[in-house]
């Protein structure tokens, strides 16, 4: 590996987000494509960040700083990988449901999906089902992940699936679900696509959901 | 036997003649349970923003009777945005149930956002003597029967991450080691002072609190903790005891604390709460530290609660006063506020099946 993108992967690692853009801005003077820089030194990072707190050695701060750093990075790339006609690995529309107020969960699924290379239209908390057929019609969105806290709240996943199915968008879109109280029994009974316990695993199964 | 001497009982590790319960509700589903119970209408009070009434409390056969001075208190207050003392903003969002529409608030505006904020920053004053009135009250009118517990919970995390934001706060712990210092001092200074005048004032035991678990994993790791909390903790609990050596000591922590278990145990604590079956085996709790350590709640609010049938509250019940609550140590209860989607007939097979099951029975 280059020893700028090593750079560039170990400030995503260890949440520098300056020495993040610093190490980008020199790759880029250097020539190494923007494709690379965004592949190999903050996709794999991120991906290793995932790894580590699956098996327990990470936790939710260091997962927040080194999404965090990636993001600062994917701010100063973004023109950088439009020029170069880098393609997203697919558009995900994610949010609380609606009655749900709580966001760390569905925070952390968003920035682990950006830092997996997916595009994120971040609908918030408290979201209704038009929203998120909103996003799905007039956003291209392709999946819809939808968080919930709460037994008193996760039934709005189902409402949510309903109206896409009313909508007639629900043969476009995957449905991804998760939060405390949702298990893959649930996700089976009102017909979801897929389901994760924690931020770093719904990488994997979106990415699943895209290539069925 | 009184409710006070059932606890005691439990605390000593040692069978009552049933296990004690403590049970609190959401304000929509206490409306609706005051009205089956054809109550009369008794003043809310606040174990931790929910819609309990000592009334309501008593007739149920419940065994504690908490109050509660700080933060937590802030919880509920409307379905309006509101702001409280802290200058913590606060919204709410309905949801809908097959029982009936209820609001949750939550935190919209953290007054520490900024780094600076701190600097100006004068919090509530913990010593004001109108905090204790209904704690004063309560231990005149109901000591003599009932264990009384003066609440502290959101003691410094939680009310630290409402004051500078959840994500911040975490982050803070990463990068900005010095600041998160400063920021959990405030509320564990006023929660400290708070929980040392119940002490002195008579209560049984003092609840503190701060959520450190998610479903399958600490939120923290347990070397953050062990840098930023548990200092603390040990220091609070240290200086209770002090002042009453025979006051418990209870924690909540929503989720799994595994491994921090070890540590409570050392710097003194007396109970573990809310025990989420879904996150922590009760079992192996029992079997690790149940010589120990006592357990407080455990009945599944995820799923066997809302979603499971009575007779599926009832087996969980009894399995646990065979696991969680052989030998004492245990108060049993749901692992948080009873919700608006529980069936009645749940609700009242958990507290039939607690208040009705002898330990000499089973």
């Amino acid at each position: 590996m280059d020893p700028i993108i090593q750079e560039i992967y170990t400030g995503v690692m260890e949440g520098q987000g300056d020495t993040v853009k610093e190490k980008i801005q020199a790759a880029l003077a250097a020539g190494i494509p923007a494709a690379v820089i965004l592949n190999d030194g903050m996709i794999a990072a991120m991906s290793e960040v995932g790894h580590l707190f699956e098996e327990g050695e990470y936790f939710v701060p260091e997962m927040l700083i080194s999404a965090r750093a990636m993001q600062a990075g994917l701010t100063l790339l973004k023109p950088y990988l439009k020029a170069a006609d880098v393609q997203s690995a697919g558009k995900v529309a994610i949010g609380t449901v609606k009655g749900d107020l709580h966001d760390i969960g569905k925070n952390l699924v968003a920035m682990m999906l950006e830092g997996a290379g997916f595009e994120i239209i971040d609908l918030g908390t408290d979201v209704a089902p038009e929203k998120f057929i909103e996003a799905v019609r007039d956003r291209g969105a392709q999946i819809v992940a939808m968080s919930a806290l709460l037994t008193t709240t996760m039934p709005s996943m189902k409402t949510t699936i309903e109206a896409l199915n009313a909508a007639g968008l629900r043969g476009q879109v995957k449905i991804l679900i998760g939060g405390a109280p949702v298990t893959q029994d649930y996700a089976n009974q009102i017909g979801a696509d897929g389901f994760s316990p924690d931020a770093s695993r719904a990488v994997a199964t979106a990415k699943e959901l895209i290539s069925a | 036997m009184k409710p006070r001497d059932r606890v005691l009982m439990a605390l000593s590790h040692e069978e009552p003649d049933r296990c004690p319960m403590q049970v609190s509700f959401t304000p929509e589903f206490a409306i609706r349970l005051g009205q089956e119970m054809k109550l009369g209408g008794d003043k809310l009070h606040n174990p931790h923003g929910g819609g309990n009434t000592y009334e309501m409390e008593r007739a149920l056969g419940q065994d504690l009777l908490l109050t509660s001075v700080g933060w937590a208190n802030s919880y509920y207050q409307g379905a309006e945005d509101y702001v409280d003392e802290w200058g913590i903003g606060w919204k709410s969002a309905e949801y809908t149930t097959p029982f009936g529409v209820g609001r949750y608030t939550e935190i919209n505006h953290h007054p520490l956002a900024d780094d600076r904020a701190i600097e100006n920053y004068q919090p509530p004053d913990p010593a004001c003597p109108e905090l204790y009135h209904e704690a004063e009250w309560m231990l005149r009118t109901f000591k003599s029967e009932y264990w009384i517990v003066g609440v502290t919970v959101t003691t410094m995390f939680e009310c630290a991450w409402g004051l500078r934001g959840y994500e911040r706060m975490l982050t803070d712990f990463a990068l900005k080691p010095e600041l998160a210092e400063r920021l959990l001092d405030l509320p564990y200074h006023y929660h400290l002072t708070a929980a040392k005048k119940l002490t002195q004032m008579g209560v049984d035991m003092i609840w503190i609190g701060d959520d450190v678990g998610a479903q399958n994993a600490m939120i923290i790791s347990p070397k953050m903790w062990r840098k930023f909390l548990k200092p603390r903790m040990a220091n609070f609990i240290s200086e209770l005891k002090h002042i009453n050596p025979q006051v418990k000591v209870a924690y909540h922590s929503d989720g799994v604390v595994y491994p921090i278990i070890p540590d409570l145990i050392e710097i003194g604590l007396d109970v573990l709460n809310p025990i989420q079956p879904a996150s922590m085996d009760p079992v192996r709790l029992k079997k690790d530290f149940g010589d120990k350590l006592c357990f407080w709640g455990s009945i599944d609010e995820q799923h066997t609660l809302p979603f499971g049938s009575a007779t599926d509250v009832q087996t969980e019940v009894q399995t646990r006063l065979k696991t969680l609550g052989k030998n004492g140590g245990l108060i049993m209860g749901p692992t948080h506020h009873v919700q608006l989607d529980t069936p009645m007939e749940n609700f009242w097979a958990m507290v039939n099946t607690i208040t009705q099951t002898p330990y000499a029975k089973l």
